[in-house]
C-alpha cells in the first residue's frame, strides 16, 4: 500500500511538472527549458508572499500562485514575444538563457541555503493516514491538485472558448490567425498556464520539504515523463508521470536506490526506441521536434 | 589633448593594477557557491570572504593584503576544473582552496600537482591529508572520513541500550558514499547489525521511496554522513512513515537552526565545531562580523570559513613576504592555531600530517526547549 502511495506522490509530482512542457510545447511548438527555474521561482515567491501576509497562508499562497502566472505572461511578452518568426532553435536556446538568469537572481536575493516556506507561513505538514500507507498533508493536497489542474485542462481544452483557440494555434497558427484569433494572446496564456502548474509544483514540493537550489532538476527528471507520454499530448504526460514513477519507486525498493537517478531516461530511451513520439503523442511532432 | 590624457590614464591604470596585485598575497578559491548543495558550502565561503576583508582592514598579514579571488563551480567538476587552471594559471594565487563537492577534488588537484602549488579543502577533508599526507593537499574542514564514523559508532554503542540495528543513508557522491561502505563495515566490528543503506541521488523530488526501504528494514538507529539536505530529508520522510527509532547525522553548518526547526529529541548531530549556543567570544566576533558585513548567512553557519581563514593568516604569515607557494607550503607543513574553543582543541600540521593530530566530538541534541549537549568533547588521535 505504501509503495502504492509513494507511486502516486511521485507520478503526480512528475505530471504537474510534466504538464507545463506540454502546454508550451503544444501550443507554440517551443520546448521551454527554463520550466525548473519557473518552478523554483514559484517556490521563491511563496516565501516572498509568506513574509508579507505572514498572517494568512491562504493569502500568501494566492498571491504568489497569482504572481507565477503573470511571471509567465511576461515572460512571453517580454521575451519569448520577440522570437515570433525565428528558428525554434532560438526560442529554445532563449529559454535556456532565460534559466541560467532565472538561478542567478534567485541565489542573489534569497541565497543559497535551504528555505522553507511552511515554517514562513506557520503552517503545519501533518501526517495522514491512508489504509497502512502515510502520507503527508502537503503531498495529499499536491496529488489533490494534479487531478483538478488535468480535469480543469480538459474541460477548459475542449469547451472553453480561449481553450478551443489554443488547441486551434497549435493545429495550424496561421489559419488560427486568419480567422481572427489574437495568437499572441494565446500564446501568453498558455505561457501562463505552464509557469502556473509548474509553480504550484515548486510551492507544494517546498511546503512538503523546503526548496533549495536543486529544485530544477527535479523538473528535468519530469521532461521525460512528457516525452514518454508524448509532448503534445495532456493525456501522455499524465500517464508518462505514471509510468516514469513507477519506474523509480519499484526499482529503489526492489532493486538499487541509486537507479532512482537514470530511470526516468532509461524509460525515455526504451520509449525512443520503441514509439519515438511518444505513447499519445501525434507522429507529425516528431518531424517538428 | 584629451585623448592624450585618457591615453595617459589607461597607461597608468594598467600599471597600476598588475602592482597592487604583485603587493598582495594572492589566494584563490573554486567553490560551490550556487548548485544543490550550496547551501552547506556557501556560508563557509562568505565566512571565509568577511574574515579576509577583516585581516585587510587591519593591515593584511606581514604588512601585505590577501586578494582572496572566488570562482564558482556550481558543484560540477568541468567548472572546478576551468575554475583551478584560471586561478593557478592567469591569477598566479599561491594557495589554491576548494569548498565544492567531492567529485570536483580530482581537477584542483592535478591542476595543483602539475603547478606545484599548495592546495587547501576547505569543505571535506579526502583522506590524502591524513599522515602520510600528500605534501601539496591541507585540510581545515571539520569532517573527517572514517573517524566521523568511528566517533558516531561510538556514540550510538554508549547510547543504544539493547542491540543495534543500524540503518545507513548517503548522498549518491563520492566521499559520501565511500565513508557510509566504511560505517557499514565498521558497524559489524562494533556487534551492531546493519539493516539497510540508501544513495540517494543528489536531486530527488520525494524521499519517501528511499525511506520507505529504510524504515521496512526496521533499524532502531539511522546514521547518515551527507549533505545536510540528504540526512534531514531522509529523516524527515522517516517520521512521516511513523518511523520512531533514534537518527544520528553529521553536524554541518545548518544543524544549530535545524534542530530547532525539527524539534525532534531522537535526532543527534554529532559536530567537530561548537554551537553558537555557548556564546563564546570568538562566537560574539562572528556574529558581529557577520552583521556588519551584511552576510545573508546566519553566523551561527560560518564557524568552517572563519576556522579557513584563521589558518591561511597564521600560514601567511608564517610564510613571509614576498610569498610564494613554496614558501607557504613549507609554513602549513609547521602550524599551530589556537580555534579559541571553536573546536575542541587547535589544529595542528606536521610534515606528515596535513589534517590534525587530534580530533574532538561533541553530540547534540534538542531536548524540547533548547540544544542540549548529549556528549562533550571526545578525543580521538590521528593517526
Amino acid at each position: 500500500m505504501q509503495l502504492i502511495t509513494n507511486i502516486v506522490v511521485l507520478a503526480s509530482i512528475y505530471s504537474l511538472i510534466a504538464c507545463g512542457y506540454v502546454l508550451i510545447y503544444r501550443v507554440s511548438r517551443a520546448l521551454n527549458l527554463a520550466h525548473g527555474e519557473l518552478m523554483m521561482l514559484g517556490a521563491y515567491l511563496l516565501l516572498a508572499t509568506a513574509s508579507l501576509f505572514s498572517g494568512s497562508a491562504v493569502l500568501a499562497i494566492v498571491a504568489a500562485v497569482a504572481l507565477s502566472a503573470t511571471t509567465g505572461v511576461l515572460v512571453y511578452v517580454l521575451l519569448m514575444r520577440k522570437m515570433t518568426g525565428e528558428m525554434v532553435l532560438a526560442a529554445i536556446l532563449t529559454t535556456v538563457a532565460l534559466g541560467i538568469l532565472v538561478r542567478g537572481v534567485l541565489v542573489l536575493i534569497w541565497s543559497s541555503q535551504q528555505q522553507y516556506p511552511a515554517q514562513a507561513l506557520h503552517v503545519g505538514n501533518p501526517t495522514l493516514a491512508i489504509g497502512s500507507a502515510h502520507v503527508s498533508a502537503w503531498s495529499l493536497v499536491l496529488v489533490l491538485l494534479n487531478a483538478a489542474v488535468y480535469g480543469g485542462l480538459f474541460i477548459f481544452l475542449r469547451y472553453g472558448r480561449w481553450g478551443i483557440r489554443m488547441r486551434a494555434a497549435g493545429q495550424n497558427a496561421l489559419l488560427a490567425a486568419q480567422r481572427g484569433i489574437n495568437l499572441h494572446r494565446v500564446y501568453a496564456l498558455a505561457w501562463a498556464l505552464s509557469t502556473f502548474t509548474g509553480a504550484a509544483a515548486g510551492m507544494l514540493i517546498a511546503l512538503d520539504s523546503g526548496v533549495t537550489m536543486s529544485m530544477p532538476v527535479i523538473a528535468l527528471k519530469a521532461f521525460p515523463a512528457a516525452l514518454v507520454g508524448g509532448l503534445d499530448s495532456l493525456a501522455g504526460a499524465l500517464l508518462g508521470g505514471l509510468i516514469v514513477a513507477s519506474a523509480e519507486v519499484l526499482l529503489i525498493y526492489y532493486v538499487d536506490p541509486l537507479l532512482s537517478d537514470v530511470v526516468p531516461f532509461v524509460v525515455l530511451i526504451a520509449m525512443l526506441i520503441v514509439r519515438p513520439w511518444g505513447l499519445f503523442g501525434t507522429r507529425e511532432e516528431l518531424d517538428r521536434v | 589633448m584629451l585623448k592624450k590624457m585618457l591615453l595617459a590614464g589607461f597607461a597608468a591604470s594598467a600599471i597600476a593594477l598588475p602592482a597592487a596585485a604583485q603587493d598582495a598575497y594572492t589566494i584563490g578559491l573554486t567553490g560551490a557557491l550556487t548548485g544543490p548543495p550550496a547551501s552547506t558550502y556557501a556560508p563557509a565561503v562568505d565566512a571565509l570572504r568577511i574574515y579576509i576583508d577583516k585581516v585587510n582592514a587591519a593591515g593584511g598579514v606581514n604588512g601585505h593584503k590577501i586578494n582572496l579571488i572566488l570562482e564558482d563551480d556550481g558543484a560540477q567538476p568541468s567548472k572546478a576544473a576551468a575554475n583551478a587552471k584560471k586561478l593557478i594559471s592567469q591569477d598566479n594565487v599561491m594557495l589554491l582552496l576548494v569548498a565544492s563537492l567531492s567529485s570536483t577534488y580530482a581537477p584542483a588537484i592535478a591542476e595543483s600537482k602539475n603547478a606545484n602549488v599548495p592546495l587547501l579543502f576547505a569543505a571535506v577533508c579526502p583522506q590524502s591529508v591524513y599522515p602520510p599526507a600528500e605534501p601539496l593537499q591541507f585540510c581545515t574542514t571539520g569532517f573527517a572520513s572514517h573517524y566521523d564514523s568511528q566517533a558516531t559508532l561510538d556514540f550510538v554503542k554508549s547510547t543504544a541500550k539493547g542491540p543495534v540495528k543500524m540503518g545507513f543513508s548517503a548522498m549518491a557522491i563520492p566521499l559520501s558514499r565511500g565513508e557510509i561502505d566504511y560505517a557499514e563495515e565498521l558497524s559489524k566490528k562494533v556487534g551492531m547489525t546493519p539493516v539497510d543503506k540508501e544513495v540517494i541521488p543528489p536531486a530527488t523530488a520525494d524521499y519517501t521511496p528511499f525511506a520507505t526501504k529504510l524504515k521496512d528494514a526496521d533499524p532502531n538507529w539511522v546514521f547518515s554522513w551527507a549533505p545536510w539536505v540528504t540526512q534531514v530529508r531522509t529523516l524527515e520522510a522517516m517520521r512521516k512513515l511513523g518511523w520512531q527509532g533514534d537518527y544520528i547525522a553529521w553536524g554541518h553548518l545548518e544543524a544549530e537552526s535545524e534542530l530547532k526547526r525539527l524539534n525532534d529529541s531522537k535526532f543527534y548531530t554529532i559536530n567537530s565545531n561548537a554551537m553558537f549556543q555557548d556564546g563564546l567570544p570568538i562566537q560574539k566576533q562572528i556574529e558581529e562580523a557577520a552583521k556588519a558585513a551584511k552576510s545573508k548567512y546566519p553566523a551561527d553557519t560560518m564557524a568552517e570559513g572563519w576556522i579557513a581563514g584563521m589558518v591561511i593568516e597564521a600560514a601567511l604569515k608564517s610564510a613571509g613576504w614576498p610569498g610564494s607557494p613554496e614558501k607557504l607550503q613549507a609554513a602549513m607543513e609547521n602550524l599551530n592555531v589556537d580555534l579559541k574553543g571553536l573546536r575542541g582543541g587547535p589544529i595542528v600540521w606536521t610534515k606528515d600530517n596535513h589534517f590534525r593530530t587530534h580530533l574532538y566530538y561533541r553530540v547534540y541534541h534538542w531536548d524540547g526547549s533548547k540544544i542540549a549537549r548529549v556528549q562533550d568533547w571526545k578525543a580521538y588521535e590521528v593517526k
